[in-house]
């Protein structure tokens, strides 16, 4: 009969917090750059030109239909040989979390982008801006606003990928509460700890978003 | 870069992958069978607006909506088989962690499709005569099943998907094998290129195939 008992949480807390730092750092990472590559993907998908929109489709299709952890394993191994760098787990996880999210990030700016009417290009026109400058000025404000609720469901997936970096022996919150049920021998805990902070994180990070939309429909 | 390809050896040793492929493929069966009626059951509860129950529904959803895939996969398989006294394999517990969470995903869109129904057809079934779930079963969930199917089919091809995180638990499925391979071979480049490349034609057609019934069932409404 097992009793729970989180006392050892007490000693070993510090175990726990690196693992959150390295979650938030992931994180982060793998956000600023899926957000950025998404956007380029997206005005591809979105381009006049063939050649700009066959790429982007290629770059969507292939990095959103393999499974993250087949990404992550496949950049693991490659940056070594590609780069003769020594195999950085940090590096290989936020390279491959951010290709396969930046793939979903495209779709949702390709949507966003073309649920702005034609006429507002033709207006960018006639105020003499060119495609960079209506697309920063005229289009994108607007369809911004209207992929907030995407945007943030996908952020939230991408803080949940981010455990799958723990298969490459990544320090985030999951690879260290294995190594809290390894070395304390308490896997009912550790695990329930950790699942319980990450389930507070994505939480308060959803409470944070309807409240962000909520502001943005009033402001409408 | 002078490395030097060698995709031979993995054709060598496909039949390997192929097995592994196949437990990929029972993996998600499972799954399935657990996440399709577990889901319709919440959504109908939520719906129901059952004092307890309902509420016990929505945490339940939101819950595992929450959690990370692979967590669920690592509480089922290291802490719950203690705190229920059973000893299970990964092949069971990668099943409960993805069909659970499968199921509350699943519940939203069938819910999505339930709530969509007008008021009329609710009105009509009570015309001919029928309680609530007389009405729910032959009138409203055939039209919301038929709206929803597209979605049903787009979450498990993610269910497909998410499957190869219980090579984290050496549940024996693709990856696990093309963990197993590369380091038989020494080749995880060439190895986990063609394992790419084998979910990648997998699942780029059935969500092809969804995409075409999508729009089958667009144009036939």
């Amino acid at each position: 009969m097992s009793e729970w008992d989180f006392s050892f949480l007490l000693r070993r807390y510090h175990v726990i917090l690196d693992g959150l730092y390295g979650t938030l750092a992931l994180a982060a990472v793998t956000l600023a750059v899926s957000l950025l590559l998404g956007i380029i993907a997206g005005m591809g998908r979105t381009s006049r030109s063939a050649t700009l929109r066959a790429a982007a489709t290629c770059y969507v299709e292939f990095f959103r239909n393999i499974p993250a952890l087949v990404q992550v394993f496949w950049f693991f191994y490659v940056f070594p040989i590609l780069t003769g760098i020594q195999e950085n787990p940090f590096i290989s996880a936020a390279t491959a979390l951010s290709f396969y999210s930046g793939a979903f990030f495209a779709e949702i700016y390709r949507s966003g982008i073309q649920s702005i009417e034609r006429s507002q290009w033709d207006a960018g026109k006639a105020l003499g801006f060119g495609y960079f400058r209506t697309m920063r000025y005229v289009v994108l404000p607007p369809a911004i606003k209207r992929m907030i609720p995407a945007l943030t469901n996908q952020s939230i997936e991408v803080v949940k990928l981010t455990t799958v970096a723990s298969t490459i022996a990544y320090h985030e919150l999951l690879y260290q509460g294995q190594l809290l049920s390894q070395t304390e021998f308490r896997p009912l805990e550790s695990y329930t700890v950790v699942a319980a902070i990450l389930i507070g994180i994505l939480v308060l990070l959803s409470y944070g978003s309807t409240r962000l939309e909520r502001r943005l429909a009033r402001s409408e | 870069m002078n490395y030097e390809w060698d995709f031979l050896v993995v054709f060598r040793h496909f039949d390997f992958l192929l097995q592994g492929a196949v437990g990929t493929l029972k993996l998600a069966g499972m799954s399935m069978t657990i996440a399709l009626p577990l889901g319709l059951m919440l959504a109908i509860v939520r719906i129901l607006r059952v004092p307890v129950l309902s509420l016990l529904s929505v945490i339940y959803i939101d819950l595992f909506r929450a959690s990370a895939s692979l967590i669920l996969i690592f509480w089922f398989f290291f802490a719950f088989p203690i705190l229920i006294h059973v000893d299970f394999g990964p092949f069971t517990a990668a099943s409960l962690a993805l069909g659970l969470q499968a199921a509350a995903y699943l519940a939203e869109v069938y819910r999505s499709g339930i709530l969509s129904i007008g008021r009329g057809q609710w009105d009509a079934a009570r015309a001919l005569g029928m309680g609530y779930l007389l009405a729910m079963r032959y009138v409203i969930l055939p039209q919301a099943i038929r709206r929803v199917v597209p979605v049903i089919f787009t979450r498990l091809v993610d269910l497909l998907k998410t499957t190869s995180l219980a090579a984290a638990i050496s549940y024996d499925e693709l990856v696990h094998h093309a963990q197993r391979l590369s380091s038989d071979t020494f080749r995880p480049i060439e190895t986990f290129t063609v394992v790419a490349l084998m979910f990648f034609v997998t699942i780029f057609t059935c969500s092809q195939l969804t995409r075409r019934l999508e729009r089958h069932l667009a144009r036939s409404d």
